[in-house]
């Protein structure tokens, strides 16, 4: 369990992380997704405690991380993004290093080593320097490190990047098959990613949390119509009109014309209904030809970009309320200062006119 | 604590670090020895120390210019603060590996002592030898945790290897500025365990001088934990 309340970073004058509070269940697979800059890297290694939030307070298993960071450490396994290691090292000396910095003990310590080098599957290597092994294997050999002495939460950051495509999905059914046993925490900009791992998306931008939610969920927020998007052969042109006959259709536009002389039609319905049997059986009848007929999914990427869209809107409409108060202020003074000038005009005459009387 | 120092040490005999601070210390011991027998006809091992101390004032930044410098540089730091191991017993751990070292350097310069002992036909002077070892090591481990501080200042090694030496070469000559300064100066503490005299006093002051390098050097990566 990872409780996460109203921490704020701030280096200097610059806010990376702001007022941001989450919490964390035992086995919950948790995405944390973001553009760059966006504060995901800052927030985690405030959670591993490598860093000292500004303000507020984290509590991973039950400890504060700045009172009692020893037994909130023991319980984190973490895999940096930059996978920092002893490039001197074999893999399984570094691993044997990083459990005995864990307190595996020492009985136990050859045994795990051993069991974790197979589990990421670096065993061919495990005897190799560290600066001589590939990116994927690098990155490996950095998970093993968190996942050494069997930490209940783990925390990885961007760990898919710069795998290739084999080893990116052998890596997400590892993390797949480890968040049933670990909290996971997992950072990505690689939204497909996320949506297929994670079972709740945090999505922070620009320091502050945008959305917290299930990811089927945020497709959901975002879908605002159910569209079908149908591909046919209509030589006579005449969709526009079959469709017109259909009762729970809505309305139709062109999609796309493709190479083979073929179109893509979008049909929306009413009341999001679904309509595809419908649409095959009308077409049929009409002598339309259905190449493909699929019910258009909106994706995390929309949703995504959605919310970070409607964040820089919210924060246009602000800076733009700040501007429009700044100019009714400078309004108001204006006003002040042509009442001032008005009466000091005024006194100064009076002035003038009882100079003039002495 | 345990883990950190076995890492440590395993690191300087890994790399050639080590061997080239072992072996040049000794190679210029052994200059020493051989100018003192030829000019003066005459040679102490406790004698060969002195010039040690020296020595060991430049070449002590060999060991401790990477010990914070390339952790941070390399992003290893994040290994050693996100482990359950507390600061001090890091900054411990990365210290007494260095004075591992330094212990090496002494056993095979035991071979001086041996070559005495043959002439003389037996043993000679041991308890004044040991006690002079003894001042050695804690002069090691005032100039180790200095340099552990500059080390932990920065990322660059070069620099902090600079400010090492310079600093502790600085400090031969403050007794020179002013007779108080006696006491911020590791290698007049050291004179007197040359001599085979154990001085409480030079003890407090060599074992504080340490303290403080380390408590300095902790509370640097503990500030800069809030910097980050």
């Amino acid at each position: 369990m990872i409780k996460v309340e109203n921490v704020t970073k701030k280096y200097g004058g610059y806010v990376a992380v702001k007022d941001v509070s989450f919490k964390i269940k035992d086995g919950e697979i948790v995405g944390f997704l973001g553009p760059n800059g966006a504060g995901k890297t800052t927030t985690m290694n405030m959670i591993t405690g490598f860093i000292e939030p500004s303000s507020g307070s984290i509590e991973v298993e039950g400890y504060d991380i700045s009172t009692k960071p020893r037994k909130a450490k023991k319980s984190i396994g973490y895999m940096p993004e930059t996978t920092p290691m002893y490039q001197d090292l074999t893999p399984r000396e570094f691993i044997s290093y990083v459990a005995e910095l864990k307190g595996v003990p020492r009985k136990k310590r050859k045994e795990e080593v051993q069991k974790i080098l197979k589990e990421v599957n670096v065993e061919d290597v495990q005897n190799k320097l560290i600066r001589n092994l590939s990116r994927g294997y690098k990155q490996r050999v950095s998970l093993a490190g968190a996942l050494v002495g069997n930490p209940k939460v783990l925390i990885l950051d961007e760990p898919t990047v710069g795998l290739d495509p084999k080893q990116v999905i052998q890596f997400r059914n590892l993390i797949k098959e480890l968040g049933k046993e670990h909290t996971v925490i997992l950072s990505s900009h690689i939204l497909s990613e996320i949506s297929q791992i994670c079972e709740k998306v945090i999505i922070i931008n620009k320091g502050k949390i945008v959305a917290i939610d299930t990811p089927s969920n945020l497709e959901g927020k975002v879908k605002e119509e159910n569209i079908f998007l149908v591909t046919i052969e209509d030589p006579e042109n005449k969709i526009k009109e079959v469709v017109k006959q259909m009762k729970r259709a809505k309305g139709v536009q062109l999609m796309k014309e493709l190479a083979d002389g073929t179109k893509q039609y979008g049909i929306t319905s009413i009341n999001d209904a679904d309509i595809r049997k419908e649409i095959f059986e009308t077409f049929a009848r009409e002598g339309i030809t259905i190449f493909e007929l699929k019910q258009s999914e909106t994706t995390l990427e929309e949703a995504f970009i959605n919310l970070i869209d409607s964040d820089k809107i919210e924060n246009l409409n602000k800076e733009e309320k700040k501007e429009e108060s700044k100019e009714k202020k400078n309004e108001v003074k204006q006003e002040i200062k042509k009442v001032d000038n008005d009466n000091n005009s005024k006194k100064s005459k009076k002035k003038k006119n009882k100079g003039g009387k002495k | 604590m345990w883990a950190i120092i076995k890492k440590e040490v395993k690191s300087y005999f890994y790399s050639p670090v080590g061997y080239i601070f072992i072996g040049a210390f000794l190679l210029l011991s052994s200059v020493f020895f051989n100018m003192f027998l030829k000019n003066q006809g005459i040679v102490e091992y406790t004698g060969l120390f002195m010039y040690g101390a020296e020595l060991l004032t430049f070449s002590i930044a060999f060991l401790t210019m990477g010990m914070f410098a390339t952790e941070r540089k390399n992003g290893t730091e994040m290994l050693l603060f996100t482990s359950s191991k507390s600061m001090t017993s890091i900054v411990l751990g990365k210290f007494l590996a260095a004075l591992v070292v330094i212990v090496v350097t002494e056993i095979l310069s035991l071979l001086y002592y041996a070559i005495f002992c043959y002439f003389a036909g037996g043993l000679i002077e041991v308890v004044p030898t040991l006690v002079m070892l003894g001042g050695f090591l804690l002069l090691s481990l005032v100039y180790i945790s200095f340099g552990g501080f500059m080390s932990s200042l920065t990322e660059n090694q070069i620099i902090s290897a600079i400010a090492t030496v310079v600093l502790l070469v600085a400090t031969w000559f403050l007794p020179n500025i002013t007779e108080v300064l006696v006491m911020l100066s590791p290698i007049y503490a050291f004179q007197n365990f040359l001599n085979g005299v154990v001085s409480i006093s030079d003890t407090i002051v060599l074992l504080s001088q340490f303290l403080l390098f380390t408590l300095l050097t902790i509370t640097v990566l503990q500030r800069r934990r809030n910097l980050k």
